[in-house]
């Protein structure tokens, strides 16, 4: 799978609908954790896992700690083609 | 060096079978080598049983230490890890067939230049030496393999109740350079039994082995075992009629060994826990997971006796080693912790896994083998490792890796793995499920070790 931000979406929503956490009206603003999706550590760390098998890559590997779906998708739009 | 029989089977490969009486010469000549050239310590890097066991038997009459390398794990050539044993275990003749590997060593012999001594009279027998050592190599399923000195009159004294079992033929599922494979070879040889040797020893020439070559009895690790189940099942040929399965060398989850009787339901199955440091604790045969709590505290007359502390087992063993290479000797006589965690549940003493497997999941610690059992317990699934996976959130998740069984919905099968493990405390649930052809495995033990 590509690292557009569509499929990138489409890795997170799949995330979170499998641990019933996708919140209602979920878009690229919508808070990861509290007042939003409320991933706690563990299922941070599995989301970290995940983006890292399916796009090769985690923004959490690298030492960021996105906010937002949109923060995810900004951090593989910034990586080098 | 006497032989009760010598025209009795004692090894049978697909290519060649040895009398104990040819076994007995070789070791003669060979002995007769080593003690012309002075050799005090060697290496061999070959595997095959003709070669090997006679340069035990050779090593131990005259007082040498012989010590067994691993083959190579392809694609690999073995020369990089040749080296590197060479250099650490400080070893400067080797004995190898593979031209590769004779530069490696300040003096390399052949096999057959190692068996070609002459002893002379064949009845004259060598001086005793004064002390009989071994060196074995762990397997490295937690680092780099290390030396395990030992003495042949420590590791003898597990035979002495060894019944005479003309007959019996007993497949060598291990590499003799492992200390269980070296505790086969010993129980064969003391029983007057023979020894099935294929090469490579991998489940799929072993169960061809026991499929062609009469095997009776068989000696291998849990994982191995799968290993055989998974490919019987895949070939269809069906299995053998075995009369003993042992089980060994790491822990044994409970559901294997109902596999087991199940698909050798005339053999007796026995657990046998023992490691390359300390030697063997005795078989156990009742057919449930873990040791009874009457192998703990035996008293001071006990060859081996077990005492748990802080959750984990420790071992005072009287057959086991004298120390390590290069480091200071040990007590041989005194307890020593042997890095399984257990825990005593009603009368069993249950294995949760290796201290050095333990996953640490933002603080909490967690115990791969329970998971394991429990995800290889769900149809569909061949094998399984679990194993701690850094990660930047928590420090480590619980991984999972799986071999599906053939023909398997890969989606349908990650939702009943992630099923069986729901009610799992939050920390123990696998977050990272990757299907894989094969398991990392180290002398047919499953690595869990953290990546």
């Amino acid at each position: 799978m590509t690292t557009s931000p569509a499929d990138v979406e489409r890795t997170v929503t799949d995330f979170l609908t499998r641990i019933e956490k996708l919140p209602e009206g979920f878009g690229d603003s919508t808070p990861l954790y509290a007042d939003g999706a409320e991933l706690d550590s563990l299922e941070t760390a599995e989301l970290s896992a995940t983006l890292e098998d399916v796009h090769g890559s985690d923004p959490y590997s690298s030492g960021e700690m996105p906010q937002t779906l949109g923060e995810i998708q900004a951090f593989y739009a910034a990586l080098p083609a | 060096m006497e032989v009760e029989d010598p025209d009795r089977l004692a090894v049978v490969t697909h290519d060649e079978e040895l009398t104990y009486g040819q076994l007995a010469d070789a070791a003669r000549r060979a002995a007769a080598r080593l003690r012309a050239e002075g050799v005090r310590r060697l290496a061999v890097a070959d595997h095959e049983a003709r070669v090997v066991v006679p340069l035990l038997a050779a090593a131990s009459l005259v007082g040498v230490e012989a010590c067994l390398y691993p083959p190579p794990a392809p694609p690999s050539s073995g020369r990089e890890e040749t080296a590197d044993l060479l250099n650490r275990m400080e070893h400067e003749l080797l004995v190898t067939d593979h031209a590769d590997l004779a530069a490696l060593a300040p003096t390399t012999w052949t096999t057959d230049q190692a068996l070609d001594g002459d002893p002379g009279s064949s009845a004259e027998p060598f001086e005793a030496p004064a002390s009989r050592p071994h060196l074995v190599l762990t397997t490295g399923t937690t680092g780099a393999p290390r030396g395990v000195r030992h003495d042949w009159a420590r590791l003898v004294r597990s035979t002495r109740r060894v019944r005479p079992a003309v007959g019996e033929r007993w497949l060598l599922a291990y590499g003799l350079h492992q200390f269980a494979g070296l505790q086969v070879l010993l129980h064969v040889f003391a029983s007057g039994a023979t020894l099935v040797a294929p090469a490579p020893r991998r489940p799929i020439e072993g169960l061809e082995a026991m499929r062609t070559l009469d095997v009776t009895h068989a000696s291998a690790t849990p994982t191995y075992w799968r290993f055989l189940l998974a490919q019987a099942r895949s070939d269809g040929a069906g299995l053998p009629v075995l009369q003993q399965i042992t089980l060994g060398g790491e822990a044994i989850p409970g559901p294997l060994l109902g596999e087991l009787q199940a698909a050798f339901p005339a053999a007796a199955v026995s657990q046998v826990y023992a490691a390359s440091e300390f030697g063997s604790t005795g078989s156990v045969r009742d057919g449930r997971p873990g040791l009874s709590v009457e192998a703990l505290e035996r008293g001071e007359d006990a060859d081996v006796d077990l005492k748990v502390v802080d959750g984990e087992l420790w071992i005072r063993s009287r057959i086991g080693m004298l120390g390590y290479h290069g480091e200071p000797p040990v007590d041989p006589d005194g307890w020593r912790a042997t890095g399984d965690l257990v825990e005593v549940v009603g009368d069993r003493v249950e294995f949760r896994g290796r201290s050095s497997e333990v996953i640490n999941v933002g603080g909490v610690k967690v115990h791969p083998l329970p998971i394991e059992e429990r995800v290889g317990a769900v149809p569909g699934v061949d094998m399984a490792r679990v194993y701690g996976r850094p990660n930047p959130m928590v420090g480590a998740v619980v991984a999972l890796e799986v071999v599906a069984a053939p023909g398997q919905d890969l989606d349908v099968l990650k939702v009943a793995l992630r099923e069986a493990c729901a009610d799992l405390v939050p920390a123990a649930r696998p977050r990272s499920i990757t299907f894989v052809d094969d398991i990392t495995t180290a002398g047919s033990k499953i690595v869990r070790r953290s990546e």
